[in-house]
């Protein structure tokens, strides 16, 4: 089994205190972006990508040329006016380069869908609260079964190709957060199993090193079956519709009646259409006695 | 080609506009919306369609004209803006700001100009729209419709001529809207209008103005000379064929004179070509009942070769209706019994 990739702060003495890991390396400014892909690089590790988590949107962040085939992943808070966009769009089509943003208004919704049809590959960020599902789905509709062929939208375009109706689906490291493949590190060093446990402090281990000790190993086990707890506890997740392709992802965040359920069950709905419409024509077999 | 309207909503008052219905039963918070407009990009470009026209009311107001234009360009999509000119100030600030001196290829202005002095319009608007000009002048294709058979083009020269405007003069034929009362040219009227284009003919060469057909112009009307003389400037069509204008709430329809014939959701079509076939087939049901405009519409060549629509099939329509009514209902009740398509 591989390593899990370390998903780490851009700083040199902590990219030097480790060796031969793949890693995903944090910055909150792409003008930094380029510097962090460099140390990762002479630090003996291999770069898996560039998160640029930005506070600015869209259209006020640059990239350099010199960032051109790196793995970026650019989180901002909204895409800003589309006119002053565009122009940047116009040449993240030549980046090797996927935009997140949260679906926490009807904006960052409408900004997906155009980068989309613009060919820049996207990620939507849902189940943060204040969730319009019903938005939401539109857009999964657009992504899994437009009209016309576009740049990728996860979560839903991951959903649609790897839905398996008899097997479970977990695209939770899209977001980096899986710890079979992620590993988050805060700037001491100290391990997490997830982004939301590294920002509140909940830490699994006190450096990577210590991942291998057994209470280390005992928490990320416990976490990969966390899931069962909804059929333990019999909880709503237990019994929807959508939760082989949820895996109650959100039952601690969101209130029952939220929405997620019907949304879930429209992703399968589409996912299973999308296979449809993708499977190979059948070979034609001439009946034999 | 089809037509995106971006809003239902217009600052001039016009008195042969043929969009009136569409504007008369239209609310003000009616505008495209960006998801529309996606679907609307998606829809042209899996037709393999590679123009589209901005229209309205007028299209400019509509608070995010900069951002849709800039959106079906990078979409690939040749634009055109039919515009009034009578731009905000606000507005034409961000126009020169986006596309002032070249900034985006594959944009064009047409605007639409009315007579000063048989048409005029309030000081306001006349020194809005020489602010437009005068910005926009190389990327304007000028327009005039003409509504009266006493209309003078003499003005229109001049203002190509100040503003460095495109020397394609887009002319149009003000057509009835059934059921409505706007100012048109009658059937009537149009070889005498023809006559008076034609007496323009020094002008158009000496200022190397080429002029530009719209729809509904029947050729059997024109002189062989004043046929002559427009194949050899310019390539005049004499069809009528579906414009396809789009609406906000995504209705789709053949054109403004017939916004509320068989109008049809866009939704129920897969492609541009099957809009066409349909409205094809609305103007082949009308087509067999009365051919033209004219009644020796009726078996001419010019019409069987596809030369010639025989006038405008919204004049073919109120023919239809104020002449015939009887006629009309008992091919709508035929068709009904006959669960054939309307």
């Amino acid at each position: 089994m591989s390593l899990p990739r370390i998903v780490c702060p851009y700083s040199p003495p902590l990219l030097q205190s480790f060796r031969g890991r793949s890693v995903a390396v944090r910055v909150d400014d792409a003008a930094r972006a380029a510097h962090a892909a460099y140390d990762v690089a002479q630090s003996g590790n291999e770069l898996f990508c560039v998160i640029v988590e930005s506070r600015l949107p869209l259209q006020d962040i640059s990239l350099s040329e010199e960032l051109r085939g790196i793995p970026l992943a650019v989180m901002a808070p909204s895409m800003g006016r589309f006119r002053d966009a565009s122009e940047k769009i116009k040449a993240w089509r030549n980046f090797n380069l996927r935009v997140y943003l949260p679906c926490d208004g009807a904006a960052n919704i409408t900004a997906l869908k155009i980068l989309s049809s613009l060919g820049v590959q996207s990620c939507a960020l849902f189940g943060i609260g204040h969730d319009d599902w019903e938005a939401i789905s539109d857009l999964m509709t657009y992504a899994v079964l437009g009209l016309f062929p576009h740049a990728s939208m996860e979560p839903f375009s991951f959903i649609a190709k790897n839905y398996d109706a008899g097997d479970y689906l977990d695209w939770g490291a899209l977001y980096f957060d899986d710890p079979k493949k992620f590993l988050h590190l805060d700037g001491e060093g100290r391990v997490a199993l997830s982004r939301a446990e590294r920002e509140a402090g909940q830490f699994v281990a006190g450096c990577l090193a210590e991942c291998d000790a057994a209470p280390a190993l005992a928490a990320v086990r416990e976490r990969t079956r966390a899931w069962t707890a909804n059929f333990l506890n019999n909880t709503v997740c237990s019994r929807c519709p959508g939760w082989k392709v949820c895996l109650g992802k959100f039952s601690a965040l969101l209130p029952e009646g939220s929405g997620c359920s019907d949304f879930f069950a429209s992703m399968v709905e589409a996912a299973r259409q999308y296979k449809r419409l993708t499977a190979p024509p059948s070979e034609m077999q001439v009946w034999r006695p | 080609m089809a037509n995106i309207l971006l809003t239902s909503i217009c600052n001039r008052s016009c008195p042969y506009c043929f969009a009136q219905r569409e504007m008369a039963d239209a609310s003000s918070d009616n505008m495209m919306s960006w998801d529309n407009l996606i679907y609307i990009a998606d829809f042209l470009q899996s037709s393999g369609e590679r123009h589209v026209s901005l229209l309205g009311g007028e299209p400019t107001i509509h608070p995010q004209i900069v951002d849709f234009i800039l959106y079906l360009i990078e979409r690939n999509l040749d634009v055109t803006v039919f515009t009034n000119g009578v731009v905000s100030p606000a507005r034409l600030r961000e126009f020169e700001q986006y596309f002032g001196n070249g900034k985006v290829e594959k944009l064009t202005f047409v605007c639409n100009l009315n007579d000063p002095v048989l048409t005029p319009a309030p000081a306001e608007e006349t020194d809005r729209l020489d602010a437009f000009l005068s910005a926009m002048g190389p990327f304007v294709s000028p327009g005039f419709n003409i509504y009266r058979t006493d209309f003078t083009l003499d003005f229109l020269f001049d203002t190509i001529n100040r503003f460095g405007l495109r020397r394609y003069l887009r002319l149009g034929m003000t057509h009835p809207i059934p059921g409505k009362k706007n100012l048109f040219i009658h059937p009537d009227e149009m070889q005498q209008l023809f006559a008076r284009l034609y007496s323009y003919r020094e002008k158009f060469d000496a200022f190397r103005v080429k002029p530009g057909l719209d729809c509904g112009f029947p050729i059997c009307r024109f002189s062989d000379e004043q046929l002559g003389w427009l194949r050899r400037i310019s390539d005049p069509q004499f069809s009528c064929g579906a414009a396809i204008d789009i609406t906000p709430d995504m209705s789709v329809y053949h054109c403004f004179p017939l916004s509320n014939y068989k109008r049809k959701s866009l939704f129920e079509f897969d492609s541009l070509a099957q809009i066409h076939d349909h409205f094809a087939r609305l103007r082949g049901q009308i087509k067999a009942e009365i051919a033209g405009i004219y009644p020796e519409c009726d078996g001419c060549k010019y019409q069987e070769e596809n030369i010639c629509g025989g006038g405008g099939m919204c004049q073919v329509l109120v023919r239809f209706l104020n002449e015939e009514p009887v006629r009309m209902m008992e091919i709508e009740n035929e068709l009904a019994k006959n669960r054939l398509p309307l």
